[in-house]
This record gives C-alpha cells, structure tokens and sequence, in this order.
C-alpha cells in the first residue's frame, strides 16, 4: 500500500501544530522540550515523505542530520533544566527567568 | 582736570563734599573702626557736622536764588530717553539740606548719651551716616529716578535703624513691616516714573516744575496719582500708615529723625519738589487733599487714647504729615514746606525727650512715667512742653505761625468742609499732645517718693536745648522762609493765601480748647483722668486698635495673598511644575523597567511571536508566488 504525499504531509503538519502547541502553552520546560523534540519529528517525517516521493536518498540523510541534532539538543536542553532547577526550585520558564534576574 | 572744576565751582565742591561725607563715614566705620565704637561714633559725628557746615554755607551763601544751579553728568542716555546724574541746587532742595543735616547731627550727638554701651554702638552710627547720606543725597536730586534711588535707600536704612535690635523678635517684624508698607506705595511711584519717562522721555524735576510735559490731561492725573502713591507710603499716609507706629521699635534716636527730617519727611518733600507738576491737575490735588484730611483726622483719634508715649508722637507725626499734605493739595507750597521745617524741629524735640524719659525709667507708659517722677527732670520735661505747645500751635511757637499758614490755604478752597476738617485736626492735636503732657506732669496716682536725682548728661540735654530754642524762635522767619523759597519763581505762582482776622481768632480758639479740655480731664487735682473718648468703651476700644486697620490688613493678607495667590502658586508649584516633572520621571522609569522585561523571560510569548511571523510570512508567499 502506497500512503499518499498529502497525507504524510497532514500528519507532518498535525504533530509540527502538535508540538508547536506544547511548546506556546505549557509552562513546565521538560513539556516545552518535549513539544521541540515532537516538532523535529514532524519536520522529520515531512523529509521522508518527500523522499519517498521524489525518489531521492537526500531526505533520508537529512531526517539522520535531524535525529542526532534532537539527541544533542535533548541532552543539553535537559542539562540546563536540571540546573536551572537546582538554583531556581522551580521548572516554570518565567519563574526561572523572574529568578535569574534577581541575582543580576 | 578734576580738581580745577571744582576750584572753579565752590558749590559743586561744597555739596559734593555735604553729600559725600558721611556716605564716607559710613564706609569706613563699617569696612575698619566697627571695634571700636569711641572712634566710630566720632567719624560719624565729625563727618555729619562738616556736611551741616557744607549745608549752612550754602544756605548762606544763597539767600536768594533766581536761577537753580544745576551740576549733571551724563549717565544713562539711550534714543530719547536722557537721564542724567547730579545736584540741583535750589531753595527748597537747599532748605532740605540743611534741615536733614541739622537734625542727623543733633540726633547723631544725642545718641552718644542715649547708646552708650549698646553692643551695636558703632553699627548704629553706621547706619545713621547711610541715612543721612541718602537722605542728603534725596535732596538734591535733580531728576526723579536719582531720587527714587536714594528713595530706595533711606528706605533700606529706616528699615535697618528700626530692626536695629534685631534679636528682639517684634523688632525686626516692625523693620520688616515698614519695608514692605512703604514699597507698597513705591510701586506706584516707581511706575509713576515709568509713565513719565514712555511719554516724556525727561525725568528732570527742573523741567517737571515748568510743568509742560505735553501729556493728556488723564494721564497727567495717572501719573500724578501713582507718584502720590508712593508718597502715601512713605509719609505714612492713610491708607499705609500703620507701619509707622510699630517703627517704634527702633532705638528713640533713630524715631525722632525718622519721624522728623528723614524717611517720613521725604515724601512730603517729593510732593513740594515736584509741586508745580502736582498742581496741573485739579482732580489730583483734591485727591490729596482728601487723603491727608483722612490720615490727619483718622490719626489724631488713634493718638487720643494711646498710652504708650512714642506712640502718641507716631500717630501725631501721621496727622502732621497730613497736615503738611492737606496744604500743599490747598495750593500753598510754602505752607506745606514751612510746617514741613517747623514739624522737623519740634517732632525731633519731642521724641528726644521722651527718649530721656525712655532710658532714664524703661518704660514707654505715660502713667508710668509720669508716676515715677518725670517731671522732676526739668530740662526735658520744659523742652517737652515748648515741643507739645509748638505741636498744639500756641501762638509764639513755630507750629502756630506754620500751622495758621497752612489754615490760610485751606481758607482759601471753595469748599468750606476742608477749612473745618482743619481746625478740628488743629483741637484734637492740642488735646492729645497736652493730655500727654498732663499725664506725665500730674501723674493719676501721685509720684512715687523714692527716686534717684537724675544725673545730667550733656551729650543728650545740649540737642534738646538748641532745638527747643529752634522751636520757639523759628515761626518768626516765616516771612523770611518765604521770600526764600519764593524767589525760585515756581513756588509763588499758585499762592492764594487768605489773611482774615476770624481766621486767626479760630486758629487760636481751636488749640485754647483742646488744651482747656485736657485739662479739665487729665490736670485738674479732681479730674479722674478719664477722656471723653474714654467714658465710651466702644469708641475707645475703636481707636485704640487703630480703626482695625491693622486687622484688616491681617485678615487681607491672610485671606487674599496667603490663602489666594500663595496658595495658588504654591498649588501651581506643587501640582503642575513638580508634579508634571514627577510624573514624566516615574513614565521615563516605568517604560525603562517594561522594555528591559522584554530581554529576559517571557519565553513563550516571544516563540509564539516568531510563530505568528513566520506563518505570516509562508501565507504572505505562498499566495503571491504559489
């Protein structure tokens, strides 16, 4: 069964909003990691999609690109929350920058 | 160059020296002899008798005088406007001279007794030499804006003679109260000033006694009438003169040559200076007459129930000032000038010897005084009765011949009602200045017996005797007076004197009464000394708080300037300037700390703005290129 271009390009679309909506609304940054991570993938199966579609290797190598990028970031991302933590008490983005800006 | 000028004019040598004289004292005894009060009172003294002997000389020099000397250098000449600086010599300005360096040195040699050992012996001297200096200097003017700077300054030092006790609190509210009353009155004459030299472009007194200075007859009066404001204020007139009584303050001294030759004196001697000017306009003239009717009458009411002494010669030295104005507003220049000169005489003469009694009992009561035994110092307490006889107008003394000149004047009105405000200021002046006179000689309750014999002090009985003797003979060189300052050729032109017998059988009627009156109340051994002002609380209580002038004043400053205009500018201070200032800080701020949230936090509005831009964008192109 071949999935046709539009639909892969509506799911990519659906989880980017998806991610997108995690990111803007949440107010805890693990959440908002999360929500970049399930952005990467939706631009992820986008690149595949279109490979399959145009018969070319290039998304494939890209979507690679991506995966190790997502790794990455995740790990810092993560990193610096846990610090953030540690010196703020807190995961919330504002109350962490209110924090950080108090100690300027 | 300088000194072949004056070889060439002795006048202009002698008056610079009669002015320039104590201006110098002045300098000195304030810059190097302030420590030592002997050497200072001495330079003041000595530089005050070279200015009188300057004076005399020219006095008689100059017994008669067709044409004014006139000595102006240029100083302040721009397009029309040309204002020179110097002396005008005249009879008036050199009567004015005189009379102002006589009685400086007079009070000058009676102070010696008088401050001796006051702390503040050598400024004192000071500050008398600057008043002599400008009033000196006031004198011979020759145009008016030199004089209003002299003006200014006599004022500057009645006000520091009469806050001379600075510590006492009352004091420099008295010296701080005279200063501001009378610049009250030299805004108008400031602007009077002003007035004349937009239309003029002149301010020469010479030129002002032709008395054509080509403006409309309204604006003449205006002028006129803003120029007079300016004498009310310093001669203490109605509506300004309760700054006068509370300039008591000051030390005696200083009262006597603030209420005779200086200060007081130069208002009136403005309204005869610039007289001719004065009389162009009818409308003014009665202006003034109606003014020193109402302070003359208004005062010597205020003076009946006074009990402090100097008080008394205050209110007494407004109604005689009223008096002298009443003339000059009559049309007679000689009488207001003579009484001017008599008043100069017997006012000093007074306020020395209740100066006596002053520093000899410390107390300003007339009971009091009187209980403790005034009357057996006899050389001030005989001197004390020719000035009040002088003051009454009891024939041989001064007052009367200047007093029945000015009466003439007023004769000589169509409108009877001045003539009779006359003659009754004439009865209520004999009545309080003998109802003084009695209280201090047959004290309510007998004298105290003990007392110490008053030991004599020359330095202060030898003014009292020079000018008690003034005062007797002066009123005889009327005649002489006004050939003197008659042959300027301004003075006799408005002259209308009227010599009627009745006249002079009322003028003596009038203060015969007074006198008879006080002493059916305050003399006789069974009087209860009570005046007839006195048996009618209300009246008394009335004039005793000065017709509630004062009090009007009070609630007026509080109400209009305290609570109106301050309080508005105060308002306008605080909520529009200040406020408009803070208000513009605190946005400056606020908007500061609002921006500078915008570089740290809020995360996820800033990714949801890029968000938004960037599907903006993708429509925006996907639309036009797709």
């Amino acid at each position: 069964m071949i999935v046709p271009f539009s639909h892969v390009m509506i799911l990519s679309g659906v989880v980017f909003v998806i991610g997108m909506f995690a990111l803007l609304a949440r107010r805890n940054l693990i959440m908002m990691l999360l929500g970049v991570e399930i952005m990467l993938n939706a631009a992820a199966i986008a690149f595949v999609g279109a490979a399959l579609r145009w018969q070319d290797m290039e998304g494939h190598s890209i979507v690679l690109f991506i995966i190790a990028v997502a790794a990455t970031e995740v790990s810092i991302g993560l990193a610096m929350i846990v610090r953030a933590h540690r010196r703020t008490g807190s995961v919330d983005p504002e109350i962490i920058s209110l924090e950080s800006k108090k100690e300027e | 160059m300088m000194f072949d000028i004056l070889a060439q004019n002795p006048n202009l040598a002698v008056i610079l020296a009669a002015t320039l004289l104590p201006l110098a004292a002045f300098v000195v005894v304030l810059l190097f002899t302030r420590s030592r009060p002997k050497l200072s009172a001495g330079l003041s003294i000595g530089a005050m008798g070279g200015s009188l002997l300057c004076a005399l000389f020219l006095l008689i020099r100059h017994p008669s005088m067709d044409v004014p000397l006139q000595y102006a250098g240029r100083w302040l000449i721009s397009g029309k406007i040309n204002i020179p600086v110097g002396f005008l010599l005249d009879p008036v300005s050199i009567l004015m001279l005189f009379i102002v360096a006589a009685i400086s040195f007079l009070v000058q040699v009676y102070s010696l007794g008088y401050m001796a050992g006051d702390p503040g012996f050598s400024r004192y001297f000071a500050f008398l030499s600057l008043f002599g200096w400008a009033m000196e200097s006031l004198a011979v003017s020759p145009n008016l804006l030199q004089l209003y700077i002299f003006w200014e300054i006599v004022g500057l030092s009645s006000y520091l003679l009469i806050g001379f006790w600075y510590q006492k609190f009352s004091a420099s509210q008295a010296g701080k109260k005279a200063f501001v009353m009378t610049r009250l009155g030299d805004i108008g004459f400031f602007l009077g000033i002003l007035l004349l030299l937009f239309h003029t472009g002149r301010l020469d007194i010479a030129t002002l006694a032709a008395a054509s200075t080509g403006m409309s007859p309204s604006m003449t009066t205006l002028a006129i009438l803003l120029i007079f404001g300016g004498i009310i204020g310093k001669s203490a007139q109605f509506p300004l003169m309760t700054w006068l009584p509370d300039a008591m303050e000051g030390p005696t001294p200083v009262s006597a040559l603030l209420h005779s030759a200086t200060m007081v004196a130069a208002g009136v001697f403005l309204f005869v200076r610039i007289f001719p000017f004065f009389s162009t306009s009818q409308s003014a003239m009665t202006v003034c007459l109606a003014v020193g009717t109402v302070s003359m009458l208004l005062s010597a009411t205020m003076a009946m129930v006074s009990r402090d002494i100097k008080q008394v010669w205050a209110f007494s030295s407004i109604s005689q000032l009223g008096f002298m104005i009443m003339g000059l507003g009559a049309g007679s220049r000689f009488a207001g000038m003579f009484h001017l000169t008599t008043h100069a005489g017997f006012k000093a003469l007074l306020f020395l010897c209740s100066g006596v009694f002053i520093h000899h009992f410390g107390t300003n009561d007339i009971e009091t005084l009187g209980r403790s035994g005034c009357r057996r110092q006899v050389i001030p307490m005989v001197c004390l009765v020719i000035a009040a006889a002088a003051l009454s107008g009891v024939p041989p003394f001064s007052g009367f011949f200047s007093k029945e000149s000015i009466l003439s004047a007023l004769a000589g009105l169509e409108n009877p009602f001045w003539l009779v405000a006359g003659f009754l200021g004439a009865f209520l002046t004999a009545y309080y200045a003998f109802r003084l006179v009695f209280l201090l000689l047959f004290p309510p309750g007998g004298m105290d017996s003990n007392h110490e014999p008053a030991h004599r002090n020359w330095a202060m009985a030898a003014p009292l005797l020079i000018l008690a003797f003034v005062s007797v003979v002066l009123g005889f060189f009327g005649k002489d007076l006004m050939q003197f300052l008659g042959s300027s050729g301004a003075g006799g032109a408005l002259h209308k004197e009227a010599h009627r017998a009745w006249l002079t059988v009322i003028a003596l009627a009038m203060p015969a009464s007074g006198i008879v009156l006080a002493w059916f109340e305050f003399g006789r051994k069974s009087s209860d000394r009570k005046g007839f002002v006195e048996r009618i609380p209300s009246l008394a209580d009335f004039f005793s708080q000065r017709w509630y002038l004062d009090k009007f004043y009070a609630a007026l400053v509080r109400r209009v300037v305290d609570g109106g205009l301050s309080a508005l500018c105060a308002g306008n201070d605080r909520k529009v300037i200040d406020e408009s200032i803070d208000t513009f800080s605190r946005s400056v701020i606020g908007a500061g700390r609002r921006v500078s949230m915008w570089h740290v936090g809020r995360l996820q509005q800033k990714l949801f703005v890029m968000f938004a831009v960037v599907m903006a964008l993708v429509i925006y192109f996907g639309f036009n290129f797709g």
